[in-house]
């Protein structure tokens, strides 16, 4: 038990190091000029010719005179102590331009982990409820259809609709520029009124697969022995769903829940910019467009191991909940 | 010539099978394809040209309008789907081959092989994908190898999980034991018993790997990471969607929603013809001939 506990922390230990190291390697190893990225970091992309010494002094400057191993153990030293390096393009730490737009990030996947799951739970139990009827087959084909759309051409369309063309939300951002609020409840209704559809997008994109799963797991508990007992004993339906049936079967959704944070970060990224949303994807784009690939590592280190983080609670969590659970990993 | 006539037979039956729904989506993806082929001839206007006026409304010759730049959107998209799909089926096939491989080697070496392969499988799986994709296409460089390299790097996992629980089962039939016994190579015992039989699947998975590969494909475009050179779906969103104020304007209309209504309906087909096919395919429900 105790051994498999230990194998689970160091593979996870040795995921984030394989991550950190690709992190490095993959400027290093990879074809370009770091000093050609450097000199076009004023968006009009003028390569500007260095001479000899000049290289020679910006090489030694950032260290990219020194062997690799060096430089691997510089890399490492700055990272514990929370440096990404610095942005060429805000000329300013790329962990304070990240710290900046995580909330924003957060904000969003986690209000859509949350609308998600309760909508996903929800409609997954009616569906297990009236199984092969005709409000199952419905709920069925729909989660089928909004699971296999893309998230950034869900976000698309709900922008299509309900921004451009019934202007009911805002076109972009997360708040109002330049807006004096009256009260701190103006400010959170507007910033609602803002993440309102991105949140959504990102629901609709994660429901599906809870769906199926609450599904799945609800039609399984459905058919035992203790739910006729409890349906015999004359109690009411709401009492057989939300007391019997649906805490027998949540046990896997939890699990999903942290695994599908990886999805929803990755559909983040790009329903911040469907919506212009100024978060970590945004940012991401905007330091595309610049090549200032310090902060796009940044945020890949940053997001990625934040994700690794969930899936390991998630394994934790599980074990918690469900002392049925053994560590050959059967149920 | 009667083995084709068998083929196409049998091919017409499960087809026959489909719901609704999976027909439709056939003819959807054969007329994309089509699309494809005939590019070049299906519109009178360049699609790397000017050809009116900037910003043209639907109508008077260019029946999707044009862009910022005067370019026929018509023509834009019919030449997107070359690449758009190109993009998609390499990766696929690249994906599926190189990951069969990998599969059919794990499952059939088993052992420590086997373990590190799974480890790193493991690894891979738990990695958020599109964030890894973003870096590497931004490190790389735009160019369309390098998106088909990058969306192949993280998709062989798929492929190889399938095939190396396939070909794990298959090792322990007994025709392969007697094959094994009259001393057939690796090689052999790979080409003849295993790849013919993990084939459909595979087959299957590529179908779905394409629809993945397309979306990636038009992510990565659409954050500014496409090829500017190949004009695919993703790059004619992300250019529109670059435009300022495009939606206080009435082009979206046009530009914007016509790539994404052709993306979506791509997309969503492939979805449903693996649907299908895994339904039909399903050996729960597949009678032995």
């Amino acid at each position: 038990m105790k051994h498999n506990r230990i194998m689970k922390l160091f593979e996870y230990g040795l995921t984030i190091w394989i991550i950190i190291t690709l992190n490095f390697l993959l400027p290093r190893l990879l074809p370009g000029d770091p000093f050609l990225l450097l000199s076009s970091d004023n968006a009009e992309n003028e390569e500007i010719v260095m001479t000899q010494e000049q290289r020679d002094y910006y090489e030694s400057y950032y260290g990219l005179d020194k062997s690799m191993g060096e430089q691997y153990v510089t890399y490492i030293g700055q990272l514990i102590h929370g440096d990404l390096g610095y942005s060429i393009y805000y000329k300013v730490p790329v962990s304070q331009i990240i710290l900046g737009r995580l909330g924003w990030t957060a904000f969003m996947v986690v209000s859509a982990l949350a609308v998600s799951t309760g909508i996903g739970v929800l409609l997954g139990s009616v569906s297990a409820w009236y199984r092969e009827k005709w409000p199952d087959k419905l709920l069925f084909f729909q989660m089928i259809l909004l699971s296999e759309i893309p998230v950034f051409l869900i976000g698309l369309m709900i922008l299509f609709v309900f921004s451009a063309w019934l202007r009911i939300f805002p076109l972009s951002g997360a708040m109002t520029p330049f807006e004096d609020y009256t009260s701190w409840w103006d400010q959170l209704s507007d910033i609602l009124n803002h993440a309102f559809l991105p949140i959504m997008v990102l629901s609709i994109s994660q429901m599906g697969g809870i769906y199926l799963l609450v599904r799945n797991s609800m039609t399984t508990v459905l058919q035992k022995d203790y739910l006729r007992t409890a349906k015999a004993k004359g109690l009411s339906q709401k009492r057989v769903i939300f007391h019997h049936a649906l805490r027998n079967a949540l046990l896997p959704v939890v699990t999903r829940i942290f695994l599908s944070l990886g999805a929803l970060v990755g559909g983040a990224i790009l329903v911040e910019n469907v919506f212009a949303y100024p978060g970590l994807g945004r940012l991401m784009r905007e330091c595309i467009q610049v090549h200032d690939y310090q902060v796009v590592q940044g945020i890949f280190l940053v997001v990625t191991i934040f994700v690794l983080l969930a899936n390991f609670l998630a394994d934790t969590v599980y074990k918690l909940l469900d002392p049925r659970v053994n560590d050959s990993g059967k149920v | 010539m009667s083995k084709i006539k068998n083929k196409m037979l049998k091919i017409w039956k499960v087809i026959k099978d489909f719901s609704i729904l999976g027909k439709l989506s056939l003819v959807m993806l054969v007329l994309v394809i089509l699309m494809a082929i005939f590019a070049t001839s299906l519109s009178v206007y360049p699609y790397d040209f000017s050809s009116g006026d900037a910003l043209m409304a639907p109508g008077n010759g260019h029946f999707l309008g044009t862009d910022d730049l005067g370019i026929d959107l018509w023509a834009q998209i019919c030449y997107g789907a070359r690449i758009s799909l190109l993009i998609g089926f390499g990766t696929a096939i690249l994906a599926a081959l190189g990951g069969g491989m990998i599969g059919v080697f794990s499952g059939y070496v088993g052992g420590v092989p086997d373990k590190i392969i799974m480890r790193i499988i493991d690894i891979i799986m738990v990695i958020p994908d599109f964030p890894l994709m973003v870096l590497l296409a931004a490190l790389l460089g735009p160019s369309l190898l390098n998106v088909v390299i990058v969306l192949a790097l993280l998709s062989w996992v798929t492929p190889a999980r399938i095939v190396r629980s396939q070909v794990m089962m298959l090792k322990e039939q007994t025709y392969i034991k007697v094959a094994e016994t009259y001393g057939a190579s690796n090689w052999y015992l790979i080409w003849r018993h295993f790849l013919p039989a993990v084939f459909p699947i595979l087959a299957v998975n590529i179908i779905r790997l394409t629809g993945r590969a397309i979306v990636s494909e038009a992510g990565l475009s659409f954050l500014g990471l496409g090829d500017p050179t190949s004009k695919s779906w993703g790059l004619i969103i992300h250019y529109a969607t670059s435009f300022p104020g495009i939606y206080y304007t009435n082009f979206w209309k046009w530009w914007l929603l016509y790539p994404w209504l052709i993306l979506t309906l791509v997309v969503m087909s492939l979805a449903f013809l693996s649907r299908e096919l895994e339904r039909v395919m399903d050996p729960r429900l597949r009678i032995r001939a």
